[in-house]
């Protein structure tokens, strides 16, 4: 039996990230002509269009965990078969999305569009195929994962500081995913079209609210088009960041001696990297685009990760049933994915949050000094020409305080979604908050807390590991 | 852990760190996919004898692993090559330019030092009181605002509306001084510097205050639920006693550490003020040497900053050593 809420899970949030993923690649432009050029909108050609690379590397993940299941556990079979068959279906799309198959002489009659668009809606079924096969599979094991989900959303709800948090980005990621419909983005080439004067001050129309730019640009279209870039390098430096930090925290507190060693001296080496100048040199070097600075962010923010995971990673690893599970023949892989990522993984998941948040400063400060696409708009790109341009010493005020709002913004939101899950996942900061009611609560009590902990745990993990009093106190606990 | 021992392991761990360190910027700068060894020469229309020069001082005619042993003995002798942009050697130029930025964030990381702490122990005492509430509240928002546009929103404030300091890049006052030379001290000098460096100074604390705060209150907060706080309240002390005899002194230990963490990122946390201010000191330097892509110097800052990390650190290991007996145990 899959567990009821989970397939209520799945009816609502396939159809939402499937339109998540269309307005993604909606054409940029605002559709002219009504509802059916709307609607036509997402059948477009550029939807689902996806670089090859990444889609292949989706497809062999699939494949791979597919042929895993399929090998190991007869049961899962349901589980294995959606696996694969979303696999295929990547897999096909990867190919004909890179012109592979049109090299062998395959051809879509310029049909590709369609049949990309249809190839993501196909890939986003299997993937809901495959949430529920699991469920069937597995159906205690997906029946707990429902329960405590729904005990950790409760006690998140009832988080008046995680909500505002949460609603606040919710807000962006929409401004975001929806920019095709709030703001033109052909309001933003330099075009005779809509040639204004520079640096107009706020007047009442749509456009110009936030008045214009230096090229006489409104200011408004850069501010919601500057939303997507900023959240999306935000998010996947952080996905970099934590996965590095996650592996090699989690290896170097479970294989003490020699090899942990190892880990830590390369944690430590790339904490003490100055990470500003090393983001510099890297742009200089690999040239001025997103790409590079999502690598630069994610590469230069994982000790602090790596140094939170490892304490916990320790103490979990002297807890009795890591060496119970040994007892009966686990391997260490087995240890690390199964006992000690379950273990760590909420620690983890609000440190992440916590990432995204300096992720995001990280980037609007490369961006300032000129690191960023100059093709593209985030927010740091827009701050950077308003400075350039001298628009500090005219002063343009509604052009630099916008985006540094949205930044302070989004930054304080994940900080309180990130403190929300500290205290529901660590008791010990739940009790403090309780009584911290029962005196006078202050508004940010928990929230000074974790940021101070995790900046004394991550950037002031100084002395060789161990050493500081605060982590000797982490591991001896 | 006897003292020596202690010492020595700190000392060894510190240079392992900067030959890792230095060896990384040595194959950042010839390894790294994207025109490697090419980047340290000069691009565009240049003399052939300047080509010539430049690859003599890095060695670029040599195999790799010759140009590895060249390297360190320069790097040793503090020989980073020649500017493309300005045509001098890197140390010089290094030399003119620090004391800018060691006076800046010197005076920057005395004030943050001094107010976020202050503040951090009066917010974390009376917790839950309206100043606690306020300051943390403040240094929450200030934490989560980059430091950049806070410059921008002072220069809009102090500079351009009510004219008290001048907008940045107006004069560069530091430029008339030899800093290894006598400092003129006379009275025009002084209140011309003192107009200039009066809002870097207060931006580049502000860049630290709020973090500064909130890791004092924390950590103050967390000695005060210690048992040895009840018995020297217990014992009769007045509340002052316990806080300045018992409290602050156990409190300041994990900031100790992050404030000599931080005097180790100046070179680096320095670059977004000076930028902003035009304040002609490291910072800037690598930002115009970035804009230019002089990379004989930009490898050089990069280097300078990783050793500042590394030295803090280890100054901060030998404080802690000295004032935490919990080390020495």
């Amino acid at each position: 039996m899959i567990p009821r809420r989970l397939i209520r899970w799945v009816l609502v949030w396939t159809p939402v990230v499937w339109l998540a993923l269309e307005l993604l690649k909606y054409p940029k432009e605002v559709p002219q002509g009504g509802v059916a050029a709307v609607l036509g909108g997402f059948f477009s050609s550029s939807i689902g269009d996806y670089p090859p690379a990444l889609l292949l590397v989706i497809a062999a993940g699939l494949l791979f965990w597919g042929g895993y299941v399929l090998a190991t556990r007869r049961l899962a079979w349901r589980l294995a078969v959606a696996l694969l068959a979303t696999g295929a279906v990547v897999l096909w799309w990867a190919l004909v999305n890179g012109g592979l198959l049109t090299a062998a002489g395959f051809s879509l009659s310029g049909r590709t569009g369609f049949y990309t668009w249809l190839w993501q809606t196909l890939a986003l079924l299997g993937a809901a195929a495959c949430v529920l096969a699991w469920g069937a599979s597995y159906p205690e094991r997906a029946a707990l994962a429902v329960d405590r989900f729904g005990e950790t959303w409760e006690l998140f709800r009832s988080n008046r500081q995680g909500m505002v948090g949460l609603w606040i980005i919710v807000a962006f990621v929409l401004l975001a995913l929806l920019a095709p419909f709030i703001a033109d983005h052909a309001r933003l080439a330099t075009d005779a079209q809509y040639g204004h004067v520079p640096f107009e001050p706020p007047r009442w129309s749509y456009y110009y609210i936030m008045g214009t730019d230096e090229n006489g640009l409104s200011v408004w279209a850069e501010f919601v088009w500057s939303a997507r870039i900023s959240l999306a390098v935000g998010l996947m430096a952080t996905a970099i960041s934590t996965i590095l930090g996650a592996v090699i925290g989690i290896a170097a507190g479970f294989y003490g001696g020699g090899i942990g060693e190892f880990f830590m001296r390369i944690t430590d080496a790339f904490l003490v990297i100055p990470w500003l100048p090393l983001a510099m040199v890297l742009a200089a070097v690999w040239g001025h685009n997103y790409g590079v600075i999502i690598l630069i962010i994610g590469v230069t923010s994982w000790p602090g990760t790596a140094r939170i995971v490892r304490s916990d990673a320790l103490r979990v690893s002297a807890l009795p049933f890591v060496e119970r599970s040994r007892a009966i023949g686990s391997g260490s892989w087995h240890i690390m994915r199964k006992h000690i990522l379950g273990n760590v993984f909420p620690l983890l998941f609000a440190n992440t949050i916590l990432v995204v948040a300096i992720a995001i400063i990280a980037e609007t400060e490369l961006s300032f000094l000129g690191l960023g696409d100059p093709l593209n708009f985030s927010w740091g790109t827009m701050l950077h020409n308003a400075w350039g341009s001298g628009g500090a010493t005219l002063p343009a005020w509604w052009y630099i305080i916008p985006p540094g709002l949205a930044i302070v913004a989004v930054v304080l939101a994940f900080t309180f979604v990130g403190t929300a899950f500290d205290e529901i996942l660590d008791p010990k900061l739940r009790s403090r908050q309780r009584l911290s009611r029962r005196r006078r609560p202050t508004a940010m009590d928990n929230l000074a807390t974790v940021v101070a902990t995790a900046t004394i745990g991550g950037a002031v993990a100084g002395p060789g590991h161990g050493d500081t009093p605060s982590e000797r106190r982490q591991v001896s606990d | 852990m006897d003292q020596r021992g202690y010492m020595m392991r700190k000392v060894m761990n510190a240079i392992l760190t900067i030959v890792l360190v230095a060896s990384f910027n040595f194959v950042l700068f010839r390894i790294m996919p994207g025109n490697p060894a090419r980047l340290l020469l000069p691009r565009g229309k240049v003399a052939a004898s300047d080509i010539q020069r430049q690859k003599a001082a890095f060695h670029l005619d040599k195999p790799l692993a010759q140009q590895f042993v060249y390297y360190w003995a320069d790097t040793l002798r503090l020989r980073f090559g020649y500017s493309f942009a300005q045509k001098r050697p890197v140390t010089t130029i290094i030399g003119e330019r620090i004391w800018a930025t060691i006076i800046l964030a010197g005076l920057g990381t005395v004030l943050a030092t001094i107010f976020g702490m202050a503040e951090g122990v009066v917010a974390g005492w009376r917790r839950g009181s309206r100043v606690d509430t306020i300051t943390t509240d403040v240094s929450m928002v200030n934490y989560s605002m980059p430091t950049f546009w806070q410059c921008l929103l002072a220069i809009m404030l102090f500079s351009v509306a009510l004219r008290w300091f001048p907008v940045g890049g107006e004069s560069e006052p530091l430029q008339h001084f030899n800093m290894w030379g006598p400092i003129p001290l006379d009275l025009t000098t002084a209140q011309t510097l003192l107009y200039h460096i009066t809002l870097p100074v207060l931006m580049f604390a502000l860049g630290y205050y709020g973090e500064y705060h909130l890791i004092m209150r924390s950590s103050l907060t967390g000695v005060m639920n210690e048992d040895y706080v009840l018995t020297a309240r217990a014992k009769g002390l007045s509340g002052d006693t316990v806080l300045w005899r018992h409290v602050v002194p156990n409190a300041l230990l994990p900031t100790v550490t992050l404030v000599m963490m931080n005097l180790g990122f100046i070179v680096s946390g320095a670059i977004l003020v000076e930028t902003v201010f035009n304040w002609p000191g490291i910072g800037l330097l690598s930002y115009e040497a970035m804009a230019e892509r002089d990379y004989p110097v930009m490898q050089a800052v990069f280097l300078l900053g990783c050793v500042a990390v590394i030295v803090a650190n280890l100054i901060a290991d030998v404080m802690l050593y000295y004032i935490d007996p919990r080390v020495k145990a």
